[in-house]
């Protein structure tokens, strides 16, 4: 088999991922007719990049044959798609809040925020554990499993930083140590698969090759097991970290954006200045 | 709406308290001013010797097939040159006018910590000293800069030398960890009213950004400093491949520290160019929300890419690849910087001061470096020029070119404010450009000495075409770059005596620093003026025409944090590397090296279980300890705390007693690779364990003696938070060696 062939050929047309998927496009229609451009836009690519992973060659690659394949669907799935959703959000929803009010008196709320920081780089570190990399990759049931909590986990980390509500969002400096001490977990993370010597994924070592894709990928491509598990690794290390960091690039746009909050008590430096002189 | 108190003026300052005469005063300062300007004269002095180092390198270079000096002592030479240059020359230069400006610019009296920051200073010079040391011992390092293994090993080091280098890396990354502590601490919580994040002078936010990696970029070092100085003393091999011990990760970790570093010595400069070039353009800086944002972009990526400097080991293709496209990442927000410099001198009316002229030559040459730095980026090339002149002259362009002519700005720009007299303008320009020169004429040869193919590190070469002839054109460069700097010396001594006066603000600046005396008194300000834009000063001058006002929500952009609660979560963050570092050394030597006692064997996890819930139970008694003194009940603290560090010692003799078992087994440090690196970890966890109960025990001491009675209980909050810390880790700790370890 040719890479044009595998590429024409290998969809994978599981029949409870395409019914997902067309139940997102049937809600997706319904929705953005609502949407303004400026949201529109990012739930279309969200959902254009869920049936990448999903349906797409990668997806195919993912379940069983490739590491590389699925550490790309993973990065899709927890740290692209549900930031895209998330900022599709119609954002009227917060219009109604009691929290909504912007007080001068910020104070971080440490518990929510520690407990999304965990669910997202947690999620990433369980579901890389040996035991419950293999089980995912072998039963279809713990597969769907671990798509839907690392969708769930991902809206999850991505919340406090791009959630609906403008009033619940960390603060702009917050929001730059929040992503860049995710990015340091899943540097790390990354490191310690791309040098490990250790399978951490064994049933990517040793495919069941149903489609007879494997001398395609082994000799065509060079993808031997432990060159792909470094570029699984690798991903995990690089790219997705710079995920993260189109993320921090956002809150410092954010930060130097708003220059002037509308209605908010701004500091009189003047008297401020008096008092500094005593 | 309330004015948020004036943290500026931090109360109970220390100051000196019998000066008797002025060694006594220097000796025993806290003032910020003065640690400064102790660190610019150490930088200063470490600067000669290295200098005079590398003069006579370059006299041995000067014609092929030379015997002025011995290989050995060449070897030598070239180390002590490149640690002193980095660890005792560049870091505290720039450190130093961080010191001075970081608390004039944010209109503060003085540091956060200001006896912590006396402690950094004395740590520097005697660390120094120490390096300095092993030429009397007889024995200096001669394993270049960053000490490779195996050649550090004591099988082909066998002389102190190399000991000395790691005491003095280990003293010097403890002072740098503090000074960068400190800087956190001083800008999140003293920032004068108004001066909020989005306002602080460029340079502040450089140094801010620099403080954050040298917490995070320091402790790899350490980490394999420790480790290797265990391998000389305890016989263990971490870094030995000969008995089985990683090389390579003396690699890893060495740059996991040396690629921030480069950041570390290159972000103050950008800082400094960014005060001098508005000022001498009269303009505001351009682009200010670029500037600061990409200096946070490249301190990430610079976490990231370490392995570029790699290539030659052999990470596999995947690896290069990758790591090669996001070395090449870092070029774009740097190349951001500088279009924004170029673009605030366009269309200013440019003052041709001596600053000036070497904030340009900073522009020019850190370019030539920085373009050069992006061709070692793609692997086939860095192949080739690794570990040639190609890459010395490299580093030189960023080094020199960049931080030291930016430092050079900045010395020509704020030594009025420091001395309260100006250096001389005359002798300022025959010092640029003597310097400008010299430099180009020595490190420009040296690309192309490189491509032809001569090596770094070696005391000689053979007379082929063209060598000789580049390296006599290099050395005369050299020669005359030392005259340069007697022109420097010679001008801050003529100056110091016979310089015009300053004044308070002789280049018209615009932020706070300049708003006071020159030299500043020892209170910095009798008064800070109101800050409401990026350029206080224009607006004080220029009431008619203002700058717009920089507002927002001031407490949610631009908090002010209590600086015992900062300071100690940034020293606590550090720590936490130093860690994962030692954690993920365990995790590597269980993975790679079998063979020998391992944790499945030896360990018994049972009675660690049960020391374990002792540790974890004493942060919970701590926590009631800490409730009891916010309810002002002083008995049951002490009740409290002082089963907090019973529980605390019941750890620390189940450890000892761990201990005791494995060596009766026959299981000791150096017996095999698991044995080392769960010695080190534990080891070091129990250290930390000890200083924390030291640091309880004076809190009961304090308690007892009814110091917390005045409601002033920082001190408490902070070391819980510490002693929180060090549970934290051990949780980690014992699920690496006890649970996941037997597993590996």
């Amino acid at each position: 088999m040719t890479t044009r062939q595998f590429l024409l050929s290998g969809w994978n047309w599981n029949p409870a991922v395409v019914a997902a998927c067309v139940l997102a496009i049937i809600g997706c229609l319904v929705i953005i007719p609502s949407l303004t451009r400026q949201r529109a836009w990012p739930l279309a690519l969200g959902l254009m990049l869920f049936m990448v992973a999903m349906i797409s060659p990668v997806g195919t690659l993912a379940s069983g044959y490739l590491f590389s394949a699925h550490m790309l669907q993973h990065l899709l799935l927890l740290l692209v798609v549900p930031a895209l959703l998330l900022a599709g959000l119609p954002a009227q929803a917060a219009k109604n809040s009691k929290c909504d009010k912007l007080t001068n008196e910020y104070k971080l709320p440490v518990m929510e925020t520690t407990s999304a920081w965990v669910a997202g780089v947690g999620a990433m570190w369980f579901w890389h554990i040996p035991a419950f990399c293999n089980a995912a990759a072998a039963s279809g049931g713990i597969q769907g499993l671990q798509t839907i909590s690392l969708l769930v986990m991902g809206a999850i980390f991505w919340w406090p930083v791009i959630g609906p509500r403008e009033a619940q969002r960390l603060t702009p400096l917050s929001g730059v140590a929040y992503l860049s001490s995710a990015c340091m977990a899943c540097t790390l993370l990354g490191i310690f698969i791309t040098f490990s010597p250790v399978e951490v994924c064994s049933i990517y070592h040793h495919p069941v090759d149903r489609l007879g894709i494997l001398p395609l990928i082994r000799q065509g491509w060079g993808l031997t097991p432990v060159v792909d598990q470094q570029v699984g690794g690798l991903l995990m290390w690089v790219p997705a970290c710079l995920i993260y960091l189109i993320g921090i690039i956002g809150q410092l746009v954010r930060w130097y954006g708003n220059s002037q909050a509308e209605g908010v008590p701004t500091l009189t430096t003047a008297k401020a200045g008096n008092t500094a002189s005593s | 709406m309330n004015t948020p108190v004036s943290n500026a003026i931090p109360s109970g300052q220390p100051s000196v308290a019998r000066e008797t005469g002025w060694l006594y005063g220097w000796i025993t300062t806290v003032d910020h001013k003065r640690i400064g300007i102790l660190y610019l004269l150490a930088a200063l002095f470490f600067f000669c010797v290295a200098g005079t180092l590398a003069l006579i390198m370059r006299l041995q270079l000067a014609v092929p097939n030379n015997t002025l000096v011995s290989p050995l002592a060449y070897n030598q030479m070239f180390t002590m040159h490149g640690t002193t240059m980095i660890f005792l020359v560049a870091m505290p230069m720039l450190i130093g006018f961080a010191n001075y400006l970081v608390p004039l610019m944010i209109g503060a009296r003085d540091m956060a910590f200001p006896r912590l920051n006396s402690m950094s200073i004395w740590m520097l010079i005697f660390g120094g000293i120490l390096l300095y040391f092993s030429y009397v011992a007889g024995d200096p390092p001669a394993t270049g800069w960053f000490n490779y293994a195996p050649l550090n090993q004591p099988a082909f080091s066998s002389g102190p030398g190399v000991d000395y280098w790691i005491a003095a890396i280990l003293i010097l990354g403890a002072s740098s960890v503090a000074t960068g502590v400190n800087i956190i601490a001083t800008v999140l919580s003293l920032r004068a009213p108004g001066m909020t994040m989005r306002k602080l002078p460029l340079f502040v936010w450089m140094m801010f950004i620099t403080a954050f990696l040298i917490i995070f970029a320091l402790p790899p070092l350490n980490a394999a400093s420790v480790m290797l100085l265990m391998d000389r003393q305890l016989s263990t091999y971490f870094f030995g491949p000969m008995r089985g011990g990683s090389a390579t990760l003396w690699q890893h970790f060495f740059w996991t520290f040396g690629h921030p570093e480069v950041y570390i010595l290159a972000l103050p400069a950008f800082g400094m160019i960014s005060e001098v070039l508005p000022v001498f353009s009269r303009k505001p800086i351009f682009g200010y929300e670029f500037v600061a944002s990409s200096g946070v972009l490249i301190a990430l990526l610079s976490f990231g890419v370490w392995a570029h400097h790699m290539f030659a080991v052999g990470l596999g293709h995947a690896a290069e690849t990758f790591f090669g496209a996001s070395s090449m990442l870092i070029a774009i927000p740097t190349g951001v910087k500088i279009f924004n410099w170029i673009a605030t001198m366009w269309g200013g009316s440019l003052r041709f001061t001596t600053s000036m002229l070497f904030a340009i030559a900073f522009l020019i040459n850190f370019t030539i470096g920085g373009l050069s730095g992006v061709t070692f980026a793609a692997v086939p090339t860095d192949w080739q020029t690794t570990d040639s002149y190609y890459l010395v002259a490299h580093l030189h362009y960023v080094l020199i070119g960049g931080s030291l002519f930016g430092t050079f700005a900045g010395l020509y720009y704020w030594f009025p404010k420091m001395s309260g007299r100006m250096l001389s303008e005359r002798l300022g320009k025959w010092h640029f450009w003597l310097t400008v020169i010299s430099f180009n004429v020595a490190f420009f040869v040296q690309h192309i000495l490189g491509l032809i193919g001569m090596p770094r590190r070696v005391y000689t070469y053979p007379d082929l075409p063209y060598m000789g002839t580049m390296n006599m054109i290099s050395t005369v460069g050299a020669v005359l770059m030392g005259v340069s700097v007697l022109v420097l010396l010679w001008n801050i001594g003529w100056s110091l005596r016979n310089g015009r006066r300053a004044g308070d603000n002789p280049w018209k600046g615009w932020t706070l620093e300049w708003a006071t005396t020159s030299p500043p008194a020892e209170h910095n300000f009798e008064r800070v003026p109101p800050v409401r834009s990026r350029r206080p000063l224009w607006d004080l001058a220029h009431p008619e025409s203002p700058d717009p006002p920089i507002s927002g929500v001031v407490r949610q952009d631009s908090p002010y944090l209590e600086r015992n609660f900062t300071g100690m979560w940034s020293f606590i963050l550090s720590e936490a590397t130093l860690f994962i570092m030692l954690i993920s050394a365990f995790i590597y030597y269980g993975v790679y090296r079998r063979g020998g006692p391992n944790p499945a064997g030896s360990l018994n996890r049972s009675t660690t279980e049960l020391f374990t819930v002792f540790l974890l139970a004493s942060s919970f008694t701590f926590w009631r300890a800490e409730k009891n003194l916010h309810r002002g009940n002083p008995k049951g603290f002490s009740a409290w705390l002082s089963l907090t560090i019973l529980l605390g010692l019941v750890f620390i003799v189940g450890q000892g007693h761990e201990y005791l078992d494995l060596w009766r087994h026959g299981v000791s440090i150096n017996t095999s690779l698991f044995a080392s690196s769960f010695f080190t970890l534990t080891g070091l966890h129990g250290l930390h364990v000890c200083v924390g109960l030291i640091g309880l025990l004076i809190l009961l001491w304090l308690g007892l003696a009814g110091d917390f009675k005045t409601g002033r209980i920082e001190a408490v909050r902070t070391l819980g938070l510490y002693w929180h810390f060090v549970d934290v880790v051990w949780i980690f700790v014992f699920t690496t060696i006890y649970l996941i370890g037997p597993r590996l």
